[in-house]
């Protein structure tokens, strides 16, 4: 029995896949220092790379409907490996969600409000997520629209405003970088935003039909990369080389937009709009991982989990990284690595397993 | 530390009453082992004591151990 009661539709999966992805904007910042003036290329050669995996996700939702991934990895896996590959899975949203909580800490440390308590930025963001949480898949969903249109409009505003200040000549020469290098950026790209979304596996079961799933979920990934693509060639053409010593380019590049002295210090909205973005990211996340932990328990309901995972969650957040540049070094590296099995290798090999045991029909003409 | 205390308070308040009533024994079970890991962490924090990082640990192993690493530079 699947753990969560509401439904979604596929049009809301949409809106909650498009802001899932919109809210590692920010993580891009992980890329440029290796991909330099090339992150644009490597964003779109990560989605073509990712497609079929995508695919995967989504064709597991469709055949085992109504079902979340700990039913699904129980029922293809049996009941103990099954388990064991559910746990690794809680495991990576445990981890995943707190990097996002730190990554909103270290926002706020750095840019916006270097005086406040960072354990403070991450119990208050944190708090805000899990009420968010308490309130169930549906309100999320029915929610997310706006987030991914404030989102969108900050990053085509800002686009706009920096027009005149943007050399297209950045982006020269092409295919300069070494291979390895351009192969580890896609490896982020493709793990940090657009494999995360394996995540949401815990909430497709939730849909109501699965008649449009793949075109909807495929849409959502779109305006989610189109995003990244507007911030990854907007900072490109602003900043060109530089771009990779700062700490943020996005924040870098916001804060040279003056129009007529009047428009100026716009950093302030980059911070607003990615906040909003890695709030219903972490809400997601947050949900998923609650899900998960009380499906695999067996629970009745998930909110009695809610608050403590949070405590969790903040002092993980707090103490998981040293520094950003610790962050970022780690990331790069065992955090893509660790987490590539969960999501290029086990969702594609349960459709495969899938397909030629006949799951589900056979496991209920068992029950019948 | 009282900040700590209060938070944990409230937790428990909120939660645990309608665990009992409904008596949803095994998700009281759940809810006390994450409450006490929550609780435990918060106050090594509190204290200043070193909390170990599972990413250092699977840094060194995949990294360290089996070797799997991007180059850097």
């Amino acid at each position: 029995m699947n753990i969560e009661k509401g439904k979604i539709n596929s049009q809301q999966l949409l809106f909650i896949i498009a802001g899932f992805v919109q809210g590692s904007v920010l993580l891009i910042d992980f890329t440029v220092g290796i991909t330099e003036h090339q992150t644009w290329m490597v964003i779109l050669a990560a989605l073509a790379i990712t497609a079929p995996v995508i695919l995967s996700y989504v064709m597991l939702a469709k055949i085992f409907p109504g079902m979340n991934l700990v039913q699904i990895n129980d029922m293809v896996y049996g009941r103990f490996l099954g388990k064991f590959i559910s746990i690794y899975y809680v495991f990576f949203f445990l981890m995943t969600l707190s990097f996002n909580i730190r990554d909103v800490g270290e926002l706020y440390i750095t840019f916006l409000m270097p005086d406040t308590p960072f354990i403070f930025l991450l119990v208050a963001f944190t708090a805000t997520c899990a009420y968010a949480v308490s309130k169930g898949i549906e309100v999320l969903a029915r929610i997310s629209h706006l987030f991914v249109v404030t989102g969108m409009f900050i990053m085509i505003s800002t686009f706009t405003l920096l027009i005149d200040q943007m050399d297209f000549s950045n982006f020269l020469p092409f295919f300069d970088l070494p291979f390895i290098r351009i192969f580890q950026g896609i490896h982020i790209v493709s793990s940090i935003p657009i494999g995360e979304t394996v995540s949401l596996l815990m909430i497709m079961g939730c849909l109501n039909k699965t008649e449009h799933v793949v075109k909807n979920t495929f849409f959502g990934i779109l305006i989610g990369v189109v995003s990244l693509l507007i911030v990854s060639v907007r900072n490109t053409a602003v900043l060109g080389r530089t771009q990779s010593i700062w700490t943020s380019p996005s924040f870098q590049s916001i804060r040279l937009i003056n129009i007529g002295t009047v428009l100026t210090r716009m950093d302030f909205l980059v911070g607003i709009g990615q906040t909003i973005l890695i709030f219903i990211k972490c809400s997601l996340l947050f949900y998923v991982l609650v899900a998960a932990l009380s499906q695999l328990l067996g629970l009745k309901s998930y909110l009695p989990l809610v608050l403590p995972l949070a405590g969790i969650e903040v002092i993980i957040a707090a103490t998981v990284f040293q520094s950003p540049v610790d962050h970022a070094m780690i990331t790069q590296n065992a955090g893509i690595i660790y987490s590539a099995p969960l999501m290029f290798v086990i969702p594609p090999l349960s459709l495969l397993i899938a397909k030629i045991r006949g799951l589900p029909k056979s496991e209920r003409g068992k029950g019948t | 530390m009282i900040f700590l205390l209060l938070i944990y308070v409230f937790i428990f308040i909120i939660n645990v009453p309608g665990l009992i009533k409904r008596k949803e024994w095994r998700d009281l079970t759940a809810f006390s082992i994450l409450y006490v890991i929550a609780f435990a962490l918060g106050l090594l924090y509190v204290l200043d004591i070193p909390i170990p990082s599972p990413m250092k640990g699977l840094q060194h192993l995949i990294v360290d151990i089996l070797g799997i690493e991007y180059p850097q530079g």
